[in-house]
């Protein structure tokens, strides 16, 4: 070696330690308040960049249920059942640092501090009940006069002459009270059937995501149902769904990574018999991570569980580039050089990061993260490898090299694959795939939880009559009132499709916040309830006519309700989420969302038909909507991908001319015969079958590049044999995943990396490498 | 002559002690049903008003109160225990209110301590013949509604006086109390 190269040799393996440590010295810097993980499977969808109002829209109405929790207890001793249930809630929440239970309701006192009686006292002449509004438009109020007078003179009411004679007030909030949340006993209760729950409505203090709330939260109900066998709980709440999909990550990251782990050092332990070649095998490994780990960090601020299942996977590839140097080394000896090996590496590196750079381009926060991270790790395992590994000398193994060569009688193929027949196959797997292949990108595969969770939550919220918003009218106007107005006509739409028999429930911010103009049309009907009924109720009572004429003073000076006075009532917080307020960029701008509930299939397109006809307003199905963003997602990393291999073909065919089909067929054929197995199996294709399929690419142009440059070393091909098997390992247990996303990935991978071994053989060529011949040429 | 003397002073302050809640609601549970007259005065502390209204009543045990108002005007109203039992934002005046308010006076009229200790401390004097007794609410959230109630009766309840917070005051006298004619329904 010049010397001059090996001064830079040395001095590149020093640079390279000293990033290195500093990666370290970051890393342990960034984990000193342990690692932020994300274990959010949605955190993996895409940000809606064509409507980003629908994106705050959805958002806002997921969010209120994000940190909400409900247990429902069914006990024969439900009283002090639930409350050993929520003393346990407490004081578990009572005992940690920091808190996690923001908020608990369970007794019947509970939600009594929500009464809105006080908040909306001095609107209550503008707020008419539709039945007293129909009532007073029909004979000017009289008939309002007999059940007045009733009230004043029943022992169970508490009548207000002066305030309110009428009772405008309970009749307005009489309309809201359809909550099935009985109070009583002690307890808020819910009925289904003739079985009654005890209700326990928690709202968490941090997000539903966070492990400490997680763990304490099953624990309590744990011990809970250990101690009281006789009692079922109904669990609703993303806390419990976050929960389960954590469990279940952690578990098979512990299970699948350990297998492939132990698989792989059985297999290095055959093949190489030494434990120092074992040590520089996981180098670039350690490298990798170390190198990748704290830039990802520092880039996304936490680290998603998947990116760490899949990326450390990924890294897997990394092991490739120290395969080749000690298969090389260990067959050739003292003469080997890494020099031949360069181009080759090079070439795979490069193939590689293109093809996981072109997932960073993608809008889902998490693949771009799982893309960096994979990305950065191959980066820093292959420098490991080519500025350490020449210097570390290792034992050669004579069982290596007699392994290579035998390895290489037994999968010698006697006949090579013509150009024209792979094209003939190909062809036909493309022909196949097309006719035959269908997609899928339904949200099931985002959805780890157990089937029972599933039903639990679904059979509480039918119970609770809650309206999740998943499918809801977006409406924007350009100022409040004509929002409110704009809400109103839905609402009345809705109704009157209710009332001819239409299934459907929804919630109406203008059914609590009427449009000013309605407000001020009500206190004009008020005014005309409190001319001649009024009279005559008093003049009956035998209330004194001073008290009439003080009743009519209270209409002067009534302020408008608007909707932030509403939201900032107690009562009023829970529509919240409806409300998105100015949305404006420059002009003033509105929205708010009418959430619709029980729709019955049918009514679907007569929804999108009434949207159609109203200005300002937008019908939306999030599960729809998310499932066509997967859908685009999955069509976006295809072309990124097609346009990634494209490229590189060209790059490919300036270093290999006519070869270049020998390159490209491992990877290629690999990917067409999975999609053709798939479409034959009647499997559709998600973008987490896609995703494998990616990393089919990258291990088989590897392949590919290494059977080129070096096609009669059997050395070269066990590098490729262990490379495929390994990984096989690592990505085949994925297969066996619980997990949805992880499942299709494993999948595809276990078929594809198989295939990519098998096509190797056959579209090696015959003649000499190039690596010594230093050009490629047909023989 | 001096142990039964002395045996009758021993008895007398036991005799008096010896009245509890529990006599007092067997007391009550021997009507099963009654039906009698009514005067309600309700005080408007803030208006300085009184709204008087006259009736008659039928109650039958746990079942209901049917409450027919003669003046100022003509109204029937009836009671009925509601099974999902609340008082606490009971004196509002929404349906639901009204529900728990009837299962107040069920509770009141029947003499069901043990219903009513749950929500309320409750304080008995006197004896069989003329008793009081004060009901003052345990939970915060009704006494924001309803400082107290006071009973009072002997053979049967007399009088029933309940103080709102806000210091109105509904009181109700019941007279001519017997109870209904063997074989008669409850309902007027």
């Amino acid at each position: 070696m010049p010397r001059r190269e090996r001064t830079l040799a040395w001095l590149g393996s020093w640079l390279w330690a000293a990033v290195l440590l500093a990666c370290a010295l970051g890393l342990a810097a960034l984990l000193r308040d342990g690692l932020p993980a994300d274990t959010r499977l949605t955190a993996m969808l895409p940000e809606d960049r064509q409507s980003p109002l629908i994106e705050r829209a959805d958002t806002q109405l997921g969010q209120t249920f994000e940190d909400r929790f409900v247990l429902l207890l069914s006990s024969p001793d439900l009283h002090a059942d639930t409350q050993v249930l929520a003393q346990a809630l407490t004081a578990a929440h009572d005992n940690a640092d920091p808190p996690w239970l923001a908020r608990l309701d369970w007794s019947d006192t509970d939600l009594a501090d929500q009464d809105p009686r006080e908040d909306l006292g001095k609107y209550r002449y503008r707020l008419l009940a539709p039945a007293l509004r129909q009532a007073i438009a029909d004979d000017g109020g009289q008939s309002l006069v007999e059940p007045a007078l009733r009230e004043l003179f029943s022992p169970a009411s508490q009548p207000q002459p002066v305030i309110d004679p009428f009772g405008l007030l309970d009749h307005w909030l009489g309309q809201f009270d359809d909550s099935p949340i009985q109070a009583g006993n002690g307890l808020l209760t819910l009925a289904d059937g003739n079985r009654t729950y005890a209700l326990l409505i928690g709202q968490l203090a941090s997000s539903p995501y966070d492990l400490t709330a997680q763990q304490t939260l099953a624990s309590i109900i744990a011990d809970f149902e250990r101690q009281h066998p006789e009692a079922s709980l109904l669990r609703s709440g993303l806390v419990f769904h976050a929960a389960a999909g954590a469990r279940q990550a952690r578990q098979e990251i512990t299970t699948i990574g350990l297998g492939a782990l132990i698989g792989l050092i059985a297999v290095l332990w055959f093949v190489f018999r030494s434990p120092r070649v074992l040590v520089t095998m996981l180098l670039p490994l350690a490298g990798g991570v170390l190198f990748a780990l704290p830039i990802t960090l520092l880039l996304f601020g936490r680290l998603h569980l998947l990116t760490l299942a899949f990326g450390a996977s990924l890294i897997g590839i990394a092991i490739d580039y120290a395969l080749h140097v000690q298969c090389h080394r260990a067959v050739q000896g003292a003469s080997f050089r890494l020099r031949q090996l360069l181009p080759g590496l090079a070439l795979g590196l490069v193939s590689s990061l293109l093809a996981y750079l072109a997932q960073a381009l993608t809008p889902m926060p998490g693949l771009r993260q799982m893309a960096v991270f994979a990305a950065l790790g191959l980066l820093g395992a292959w420098l490991t490898v080519v500025l350490w590994l020449p210097r570390l000398t290792t034992p050669a193994h004579p069982f290596t090299a007699r392994l290579s060569r035998r390895l290489w009688q037994l999968t010698m193929p006697r006949r090579r694959l013509s150009p024209a027949l792979a094209s003939l196959i190909a062809a036909l797997l493309v022909g196949l795939v097309g006719w035959q292949l269908e997609t899928d990108d339904s949200l099931r595969l985002l959805n780890p939880s157990p089937a029972s969770l599933l039903e639990q939550e679904q059979h509480v919220q039918r119970l609770m009559g809650s309206n999740t918003g998943n499918r809801y009218y977006l409406v924007t106007a350009p100022s409040e009132a004509e929002t409110l107005a704009r809400l109103a006509e839905l609402g009345a739409t809705l109704t009157r499709w209710q009332r001819e028999g239409a299934t459907l429930r929804y919630t109406n911010l203008a059914d609590s916040v009427p449009p000013p103009d309605l407000q001020q049309a009500n206190l004009a009907h008020v005014r005309q309830l409190y001319g001649a009924p009024l009279t005559s109720l008093f003049d009956r009572a035998g209330l004194p006519a001073r008290l009439a004429e003080q009743a009519r003073e209270q209409l002067q000076d009534v302020p408008v309700l608007d909707v932030a006075s509403w939201l900032a009532t107690p009562a009023g917080r829970g529509q919240a989420r409806l409300w998105l307020g100015d949305v404006g960029d420059g002009e003033s701008h509105f929205a708010a969302m009418l959430p619709l509930a029980d729709v019955e299939a049918s009514l679907v397109p007569r929804l999108e038909r009434l949207a159609r006809a109203h200005e300002g307003v937008t019908y939306v199905d999030r599960v729809e909507r998310l499932s066509g963003l997967l859908g685009q997602l999955r069509q976006h990393i295809a072309w990124w991908v097609a346009a990634a291999v494209a490229g590189l073909a060209l790059l490919l065919a300036w270093r290999y001319r006519r070869w270049t089909w020998r390159v490209l067929t491992p990877p290629l054929g690999a990917v067409l015969g999975v999609l053709g197995m798939l479409a034959v199996a009647g499997i559709p294709l998600n973008v987490f079958s896609q995703l494998g399929l990616l990393l089919v690419l990258g291990i088989g142009l590897d392949a590919g590049i290494f059977s080129v440059e070096h096609a009669r070393r059997a050395e070269t091909w066990l590098a490729i044999s262990l490379s495929t098997l390994t990984s096989l390992l690592a990505f085949g247990l994925l297969a066996f995943s619980a997990t949805p996303a992880l499942h299709y990935l494993g999948l595809s991978c276990l078929i594809g990396l198989a295939l990519v071994w098998l096509l190797v053989p056959w579209v090696r060529p015959h003649g000499g490498t190039i690596a010594k011949e230093g050009q490629p040429h047909d023989t | 002559m001096i142990r039964p003397l002395l045996l009758l002073l021993l008895w007398l302050p036991g005799s008096a002690l010896a009245f509890t809640l529990g006599d007092l609601q067997a007391r009550l549970n021997q009507t099963d049903a009654l039906a009698g007259r009514f005067e309600q005065q309700r005080h408007l502390a803030d208006l300085d008003t009184q709204l008087t209204s006259r009736g008659h009543f039928r109650y039958r045990r746990d079942e209901r109160i049917v409450w027919v108002l003669e003046s100022p005007i003509q109204d029937r109203l009836e009671f009925t225990p509601d099974s999902a039992a609340n008082i606490d934002d009971a004196l509002g005046g929404d349906r639901r209110g009204r529900d728990q308010v009837a299962t107040l006076l069920l509770d009141l009229l029947g003499g069901d301590w043990q219903a009513l200790e749950e929500r309320f401390h409750l304080e008995l004097s006197g004896d069989a013949q003329g008793w009081q007794v004060n009901l003052v609410p345990k939970s915060a959230a009704l006494r924001d509604r309803l400082s107290r109630i006071r009973l009072e009766g002997g053979h049967y309840l007399n009088e029933l006086t309940l103080h709102a917070a806000n210091g109105d005051r509904l009181h109700v006298r019941f007279f001519d109390q017997h109870p209904p004619a063997e074989g008669v329904d409850a309902s007027p």
